[in-house]
């Protein structure tokens, strides 16, 4: 009988639970993807890639050219005129194209994530005797783009590394923009260190565009520590470029998008297949993002980290995978081939700077995951240290790689013998993918969190350099 | 019937045979009901009922039956009070209690209208929102604070100006000193004029932009001791020293001897201990191993050492504890164990483990019933438990004894007859340590010399009495004491007795000596008035014989009674002197062996032995007591 009575509610069970929503959105724009969401929830409700697609559309006299931005993978698709574009900057992973960025966080805030507002009957167009509608709509969507948040704080992660002026650019366009009640601004690390559930934790994101190392102490980032290297998931394509591009049989990047059919051939053997006629051309930026989608998927399925322990360099090594069974890759045009040695080599240069491939855009020096650790580590105070060893927090698209953890377990091992380490990395796919957004999840849906908040007034009495004061 | 005869024999009651019945009524009850196939099937299972019978289901009337109307949920403005500004409503789902009702049904309005102002609502709203359930969470540190006086007077330092102490002291404020934070975020520019920046500070966030004249590199250690420096000498200065409490204190002294220079050490210890190679760090795990496996043999040593200690200190208890029963045995019990515990100089090896002390052992006058043992594992228990905790204890637990070992006054006044039957008696003066009861026997033996210790050993032997007690019980003691007194004093008169009877010896032997005499010179004299004066003379002699006190013994035989009366009375008043603290009895007794004295003496034994019975059923009695 006890189980059918209603549980009190008059007062939330606080020793249980620390959650109280208040229907907060989470924000969390990286290079590769952007995600949004509801706090409280385990999974984003929205993620698109950053990328989003520019169609050029002439005028009649051909003299001006207008710009429509397209935001949503489902839209990426072959046209004319059609570049593709990303709003962040792949060096940094912070917004660099603000205009493209605010219309991408609308579309994802306010087109994905709240339901279609009702038109108002005066403004519907039902109403109207004549069939002039064309200013009544623009009015109407004034109205309703004027606070389409007001209901919502927003949260939204940003890069350690992120500078005043962005954030204050940020918080500008949440509450001018969308008018939201409430705003507040979180690093990727820290949301990640609390998705995993810790308070304190050396956070090693492996993104898209970028690693970053970063030792978090009680919630807040140590600034110092910050590290960060271009080694990423993209870095990990150009591996995968330069080694096509060098292998005996060369390697051709044939995006899907580009085969009609294929019929099925032995492996080693030349691609047979009917590419598909476009009467226009492509802009490279197109045919940019659509191999690097290719490489993804062979990122995915071959690419494999050497567990160590050692290098994959040390004698030996090459022999012993040579003799274990490969992976065969087909590629959309059906050509395909089987992937023994060559796999670990691509992911060797994110730990052994010397088994790096050569890439075109080489001058920027390459920092490996070791050194990031070991240079993060040494800018924090001796007595953090163990504590962050026994708390490694793995984050990040690119640590799904085969064999990633178990390396740099083997790394940290060898570079901190006497010490406990131990790595706390995700078992499901889409929490290592969305750990930053997850953790602003837990941080805004938390009761003690209501009083972090920025709110609207303090941010009209104090403008918008309050970010800079409050969120630390 | 198995569980019945478990019941039986646990003596349970047995409500299995309530239940039987019952349950039988509920197997018969539904069959009836039963129409057409299935009660065929169900006759088909005799009396066992069958299971796949359908039954005649209730499930969704019941199920409408127990409907409530579902829960009303709204959503509801609240606020959360740890915010400063108080100007933040936001809203989260609630249940909706009957008492909001009304005002809820207003809400959806004014929320609808006027999307907008939820972050400022109206002033008469904010007075009705509930707060937030996690406002009590927000702490804040207390951070020193000082005026410029302060500061000038108590704080000035050549190292900091008064510019960075603040901007220390603030950024403490701001990390909940939080040091590897603070440290973290240390960026301090020295401001060129104090007229530059007047209002705000220096602007710490760009340190680009103005013109940084080399900044101070401070480490970890020395922002620490500034800190510390600052925080206690304001503490200092808010409450002298010697006012503090004694956590006050220990944070005064704590902050006060903050040693930077043993931290920097401690740290390059550590980064040392973190850079170790593989074989270092291996090695290091040898030994720690090593280390640990001797610490732990060295404790396996110490626990034996100490169980072994124990075992010797501790008094056996499956000896006799009867003697420890009574009130005055537990005293010297104890003070006996104190005085162990004082020579020994092993305090610390009993201390180490609060349960054995013996000191807590036996409190005088426990509570009743409670063996002397039982009662020092309690009281041990409690005081390893925690502390002082007389309140659970209450009346009935006596306080520990103090070290002295003097008795605490008794909580509970016990009655006269209560004192009785628990054995409790009280003494004026305690004699120090414990004695045994017979001890006092014999020191009443051994006091008297060789000759009289001899005689009274005799005089009980011929009592059949031993002279070490089987059972010193106390009346027995005391009986045995009273009876030790009346044989002294038999003894005594008995001496006197043998001197009198000495003396009349003598004094007859003269007297027959002179009568001897004086026939002869009578036989020669006067032979003629032989017969006349002989009765005359007689008479002489008897009156001269009664002047002095004495009396004839063989010849003289005439008149016995007044002799002996005489010889009565002069003994009677010897006895009467020393007899002055005994009882009428005992004089009567000793009247009567006086009596018998001349007459029968090996026949005396038999009114001893009448007095010895007198006392032997007084023993009875008293062992007959102890018994019970």
């Amino acid at each position: 009988m006890a189980s059918q009575q209603p549980l009190p509610n008059s007062q939330p069970p606080m020793d249980v639970y620390g959650g109280d929503e208040v229907s907060a959105l989470v924000l969390d724009a990286g290079y590769c993807h952007t995600r949004a969401g509801f706090a409280g929830e385990d999974v984003p409700k929205s993620v698109l890639p950053s990328f989003y697609g520019s169609l050029k559309s002439t005028n009649t006299d051909s003299t001006t050219a207008s710009y429509r931005d397209i935001f949503g993978d489902e839209c990426l698709i072959p046209r004319p005129d059609f570049e593709i574009k990303n709003y962040m900057s792949r060096s940094e992973s912070v917004v660099e194209d603000w205009d493209a960025a605010t219309k991408m966080w609308e579309h994802m805030l306010i087109k994905r994530l709240q339901p279609e507002k009702e038109t108002p009957p005066s403004n519907n167009g039902l109403n109207d005797p004549a069939e002039d509608g064309e200013g009544n709509v623009a009015m109407d969507d004034v109205e309703n783009q004027e606070r389409p948040l007001a209901e919502n704080p927003l949260l939204m992660t940003e890069a350690p590394w992120n500078s005043g002026k962005a954030r204050e650019k940020a918080i500008e366009i949440v509450m001018e923009n969308w008018g939201c009640p409430a705003f507040w601004m979180s690093r990727t690390p820290v949301c990640a260190a609390f998705a995993a559930g810790k308070a304190s934790a050396l956070v090693i994101d492996v993104g898209g565009a970028n690693t970053s190392v970063t030792a978090i102490h009680d919630g807040l980032v140590l600034k110092r520590s910050i590290q960060k290297s271009p080694i990423g998931g993209l870095w990990l394509s150009s591996q995968i470029r330069t080694m096509w591009a060098n292998s005996d049989p060369r390697v051709d990047i044939v995006p899907s998008y580009m085969v009609e059919n294929k019929t099925p051939v032995d492996a080693g053997a030349p691609a047979q297949a009917r590419l598909r006629k476009f009467p226009f051309e492509f802009t490279p930026s197109f045919r940019h993002y659509e191999e690097e989608r290719l490489l993804t998927e062979f990122k995915e399925s071959v690419v494999e980290v050497w567990r160590g322990p050692g290098r994959y360099s040390n004698p030996g090594n090459e022999e012993l995978v040579k003799s274990q069974p490969g992976r065969v890759f087909e590629m959309p045009d059906g050509a395909n081939q089987m992937w023994r040695e060559q796999r670990y080599r691509i992911a060797e240069g994110m730990w052994d700077e010397a088994a790096a491939l050569p890439t075109p855009d080489a001058e920027v020096k390459i920092q490996t995951i070791p050194e990031l650790i070991k240079a993060a580590l040494s800018n924090v105070d001796v007595d953090l240290r163990p504590n962050l060893l026994a708390n490694v927090v793995v984050t990040g698209g690119t640590s799904l790689l085969n064999g990633f953890n178990d390396r740099l377990n083997n790394e940290l091992m060898a570079m901190y013998p006497g010490m406990k380490i131990k790595l706390h990395a995700a078992g499901l796919t889409t929490e290592r993918r969305f750990g930053a957004w997850i953790g602003g999840s837990i941080l805004a849906s938390l009761g003690t969190f209501h009083q972090m908040w920025i709110s609207r007034k303090e941010y009209e009495e104090n403008g918008a350099g309050i970010v800079e004061k409050r969120c630390k | 019937m198995a569980s019945h005869d478990v019941r039986d024999m646990l003596n349970l009651p047995s409500e299995g045979a309530g239940h039987r019945p019952a349950k039988k009524q509920k197997t018969s009850a539904p069959r009836p009901n039963l129409k057409g196939l299935a009660r065929e099937v169900q006759s088909l299972g005799g009396d066992n009922p069958i299971a796949i019978v359908p039954e005649i289901s209730t499930f969704k009337k019941r199920r409408f039956g127990s409907r409530k109307p579902t829960a009303r949920w709204e959503m509801r403005s609240f606020q959360n009070s740890a915010r400063g500004d108080c100007s933040l409503h936001l809203r989260h789902w609630r249940k909706q209690t009957d008492g909001r009702r009304s005002r809820a049904s207003s809400q959806p309005q004014q929320d609808g209208n006027t999307p907008g102002d939820v972050g400022m609502g109206t002033q008469s709203e904010s007075e009705k929102l509930d707060d937030s359930g996690f406002a009590k969470f927000n702490v804040q540190v207390d951070v020193p604070q000082y005026s410029e006086d302060q500061y000038n007077s108590n704080l000035v330092s050549n190292d900091w100006t008064k510019h960075e102490t603040d901007y220390l002291i603030e950024l403490a404020r701001t990390y909940d000193l939080r040091w590897p934070l603070i440290w973290d975020r240390y960026e301090y520019t020295p401001h060129l004029s104090a007229s530059t920046a007047d209002g705000e500070g220096v602007d710490v966030t760009d340190p680009n932009t103005a013109v940084v004249p080399a900044p101070h590199v401070r480490n970890l250690e020395d922002l620490k001791r500034r800190y510390y420096e600052v925080a206690a000498k304001m503490m200092a200065v808010q409450k002298p020293v010697q006012y503090m409490t004694q956590a006050e204190f220990a944070l005064h002294e704590v902050m006060a001897n903050f040693d930077p220079d043993s931290e920097t050490r401690r740290k390059k210890f550590a980064l040392n201990a973190l850079s170790r190679s593989p074989d270092e760090a291996r090695e290091e795990e040898h030994l720690l191993i090593e280390v640990r496996r001797i610490v732990a043999r060295q404790e396996k040593l110490n626990q034996e050492r100490r169980e072994l200690y124990n075992r010797l200190d501790y008094p056996h208890t499956e000896q006799d504890i009867s003697t420890f029963k009574s009130s005055a045995g537990l005293q010297t019990l104890l003070q006996n164990m104190m005085n162990i515990d004082k020579s020994k100089k092993r305090k610390s090896l009993m201390d180490a483990n609060g349960m054995n002390t013996p000191a807590s052992a036996h409190p005088s006058g426990g509570p009743p019933g409670s063996t002397p043992v039982s009662e020092s594992r309690r009281e041990s228990i409690a005081a390893s438990i925690g502390g002082h905790r007389d309140s659970i204890g209450g009346g009935e637990r006596p306080e520990r004894p103090s070290k002295k070992g003097a008795s605490q006054p008794e909580r509970k006044k016990l009655s006269e007859q209560e004192e009785q039957i628990y054995g409790v008696a009280h003494y004026d003066r305690l004699p120090s340590g414990p004695t045994f009861r017979y001890e006092r026997i014999n020191k009443i033996l051994t006091t008297k010399s060789h000759a009289q210790h001899q005689r009274i050993t005799n005089t009980l032997t011929e009592l059949d009495i031993p002279t070490r007690l089987n059972m010193p019980t106390r009346p027995v003691v005391e009986e045995m004491e009273k009876l030790l007194n009346a044989i002294n004093i038999l003894l005594d008169i008995r001496k006197i007795n043998d001197k009198v009877d000495a003396e009349i010896k003598v004094e007859q032997a003269k007297k027959a000596e002179r009568e001897r005499a004086s026939v002869a010179q009578a036989q020669a004299q006067t032979k003629s008035e032989d017969t006349d004066s002989s009765r005359e003379d007689k008479k002489s002699d008897q009156t001269v014989t009664n002047g002095a006190g004495a009396a004839a013994n063989d010849e003289v035989s005439g008149h016995p009674h007044e002799r002996t009366n005489r010889e009565g009375t002069s003994t009677n008043g010897a006895t009467a002197e020393a007899m002055q603290i005994d009882g009428a009895g005992e004089s009567s007794l000793v009247k009567q062996e006086t009596g018998d004295d001349k007459a029968a003496r090996p026949g005396s034994s038999g009114a001893h032995k009448r007095s010895a019975s007198d006392l032997s059923s007084v023993s009875d009695n008293s062992a007959k007591r102890q018994k019970k």
